[in-house]
């Protein structure tokens, strides 16, 4: 016990002390920060405009206004000029002096109560991109309904009131903290914190793994093993590199919050929105964003402290020590990458997994994917926002503790043979005859 | 008394054996070569010496005890193929192999110094490892395996890399410990290093033992009654009739007879006839030629 202590000690240590840990400690937040910097300069600068020509041949369109995007990215022009002409005038290539860079095209036998029937014709040298696209199309199809809507003698004012949205209030009963807009914030704080514990489940594993291929080459491993016990030199190099990942996920948090509440005033929230959201399915309107910040107060915050972490570390020493077999088993040999996809695959499906729970937090796959261990520190991390039952946690974290003994012997096992054997090209069948080869 | 007794130790990997029914006694204070060709088995031998491996049937004895986990705290085991961490310091490196042997962190900072002091490279002491040209991590390696003054030093080809200047501070080194009552297991190579070194040896081929005894003991038993005269003057043809000469050079002959002969017969087969001797010796076989002849007959 006092040597893995030792070893704990140096694996720690060496790693908190080297450069490259103060860099990546500062530069993480430092890099959020870039990201949410960049979607700011991104949305501010990146809107290029196009200006649209509308030939309407019909002559349907002549009194019905058709705005242009809020946004100033699309403005709508309608011109007199046969559609030929209008086309001869089309720029070939970009040319930002041109009247227009598209043509909407409405023929002469166009319909408005059989849209399917005589198409409206977009054309273009330069295509739009996708929400342009979306623009363009959902702006004619809203003027098209209203157009409808006067034949059918359908005032502005009562298409108002049937257009009206319905929003639901969804309030919980058993906890009286939970308002409007939770759901947002339990997702937003789900998603990061999956995320947080994805990323650290590979960088810390990566870590480990190329941490046992360094000893195992520089054939350091011949001298330790005379002096400790294999297993002791892998608990001490998981727990101490666990540490290490312990600290710096601390620190991050603590660097991230302080990012965040600078980078509010700085950018606006909707930046900030912006980049927590992406890859969330766009479930959450940026809009919103206010009322999601205003409810991180009301999140489990206390739960999140305490069992994220623990979900980190189970996470951590169940698929850590299974890093640190197939570095033993890699050793120089660092183009066997391919034995590292029964230890990488089921990190990608968990975080598969969460985000299609984020949507649907009850479901099933979010039941199992808590409680089977190779999912549940990145699901459940993701889950707990949504406040599961406590049986459910204590079932996941019993499951946890018994998945990480299991892989842990496991990988003890194969890597007690590993790292003394050079020379050879190791596959995953003899890194199974390794798990049952006596001593 | 023997410090380490190996008794029919028996390793065995899957169809390949590589220690098969291996039995030895390492004597307290001597300096025991451990022989063999690449492959033989020294290694898996010495791995589980140091219970880096155990072995499948057979006992270690480790001053008459059984060998645990306990004796590994007294063992010093530089391996062929070594390393250090190449971004620890000198110092804290040395002292982190001290500790993982035992040694309390104070103690293990009083070795280390009193090593480097030894070798007069305290300045060595925060240079990282990477820094070390391969001689120089060598010396670093020997400290390593002598800092918390084991009983037993096993030391697997400890001169591969070093200069001549070096290799006799580390042969001087395993003289002196040796001198102090500790065992030394030392395996290469390096045959005439054996001669001048070791007391005894065992010379393992395809995981069995062929051979073993002290290097006086095995020259006399592999003599081939050879010797070797020279001479100043012209030597008369008839007196060589009876002879086997096995090499003929001008002033000087050596001459090979079937059986043990005795040296004085023949010096006076040459002092009769009046030819002024300069020189007269037995020619005993080099380990060398004995390790070459046990391992082919093998």
């Amino acid at each position: 016990m006092n040597k893995i202590w030792i070893i704990i000690q140096r694996e720690y240590i060496t790693r908190v002390k080297r450069r490259a840990f103060v860099i990546t400690t500062l530069l993480a937040p430092l890099g959020f920060f870039m990201l949410i910097f960049s979607s700011f300069l991104i949305s501010t600068y990146s809107q290029s405009r196009t200006d649209v020509a509308i030939v309407d041949e019909t002559g349907l369109f002549k009194d019905v206004p058709i705005p242009d995007a809020e946004d100033h990215t699309v403005y709508f022009h309608k011109i007199d000029q046969p559609y030929e002409q209008a086309l001869k005038q089309l720029p070939k290539e970009k040319d930002a002096d041109a009247k227009f860079q598209a043509i909407v095209y409405i023929p002469r036998n166009f319909n408005i109560d059989n849209p399917g029937e005589v198409q409206i014709a977009y054309r273009y040298m330069q295509r739009p991109g996708t929400s342009k696209h979306d623009f363009i199309n959902s702006r004619f199809t809203k003027v098209i309904q209203q157009m409808r809507m006067k034949k059918m003698n359908v005032s502005n004012e009562d298409m108002e009131k049937i257009r009206r949205d319905v929003k639901l209030n969804f309030e919980s009963l058993d906890n009286s903290k939970e308002s409007k807009g939770y759901t947002d914030a339990a997702t937003v704080a789900g998603l990061i914190m999956g995320f947080a514990i994805y990323i650290s489940l590979f960088f810390y594993g990566t870590m480990i793994m190329k941490g046992v291929m360094e000893e195992k080459t520089n054939r350091i491993v011949e001298v330790l093993t005379s002096s400790v016990k294999p297993f002791q030199l892998l608990m001490g190099k998981i727990i101490g590199i666990g540490g290490v990942g312990l600290t710096q996920f601390i620190l991050w948090i603590l660097l991230t919050t302080a990012v965040h509440f600078i980078a509010i005033p700085l950018f606006g929230a909707h930046a900030v929105a912006n980049t927590n959201l992406q890859g969330a399915n766009n479930s959450i309107d940026p809009d919103s964003f206010q009322a999601v910040w205003q409810n991180l107060g009301s999140l489990p915050v206390f739960e999140m402290m305490c069992l994220c972490p623990l979900y980190f570390l189970g996470g951590f020493l169940l698929y850590g020590s299974m890093f640190a077999a197939i570095g033993a088993a890699m050793g120089e040999d660092s183009d066997q990458q391919s034995l590292m996809i029964p230890v990488t695959a089921p990190i990608i499906i968990s975080i598969i997994i969460a985000i299609n729970v984020l949507n649907n937090p009850d479901s099933n796959l979010g039941f199992w994917g808590s409680i089977i261990p190779f999912t549940s520190p990145v699901v459940m991390c993701a889950l707990i926002p949504f406040r599961p039952v406590w049986w459910q946690i204590a079932l996941s974290l019993t499951f946890l503790a018994a998945g990480f003994v299991l892989t842990t012997w496991l990988a003890a096992r194969i890597y007690r043979v590993g790292i003394l054997m050079y020379g050879k090209k190791v596959t995953l069948k003899e890194m199974g005859r390794w798990i049952f080869a006596k001593d | 008394m023997s410090l380490l007794s190996l008794q029919h130790i028996v390793k065995q990997y899957g169809n390949y054996r590589a220690s098969d029914d291996v039995s030895f006694e390492i004597p307290q204070g001597k300096i025991f070569g451990l022989l063999g060709p690449n492959g033989a088995g020294k290694t898996t031998l010495i791995r589980m010496i140091t219970r880096i491996l155990y072995p499948d049937s057979g006992t270690i004895l480790f001053n008459g005890e059984v060998l645990s986990d306990k004796h590994t705290e007294l063992i010093g085991y530089m391996p062929e193929e070594r390393g250090l961490y190449k971004k620890m310091k000198v110092g804290e490196h040395l002292v982190y192999l001290g500790r993982l042997k035992g040694l309390s962190l104070q103690k293990s900072r009083e070795h280390v110094q009193f090593w480097l002091q030894k070798f007069q490279i305290e300045s060595w002491q925060n240079k990282f490892i990477e820094e070390l040209s391969k001689g120089m991590s060598q010396k670093i390696q020997f400290i390593a395996t002598v800092l918390h003054n084991p009983q037993l030093l096993i030391l697997d080809e400890p001169f591969s890399g070093l200069d001549p200047i070096n290799s006799k501070l580390i042969e001087e080194e395993i003289h002196a410990m040796s001198a102090q009552g500790k065992t030394i297991i030392f395996s290469t190579h390096r045959m005439e290093q054996v001669e001048e070194i070791c007391d005894e040896i065992v010379l393992v081929n395809k995981g069995k033992k062929i051979l073993e005894g002290s290097v006086k003991e095995l020259k006399q038993r592999f003599k081939e009654n050879k010797f070797r005269v020279s001479f100043n003057d012209e030597i008369r043809a008839d007196l060589l009739d009876n002879l086997n000469i096995v090499e003929k050079k001008p002033g000087e002959l050596t001459v090979k007879f079937q059986q043990e002969h005795r040296g004085n017969e023949l010096l006076k087969l040459f002092v009769e006839q009046g030819v002024e001797v300069n020189s007269f010796n037995e020619e005993l076989p080099s380990i060398n030629e004995i390790f070459i002849r046990q391992v082919e007959n093998n």
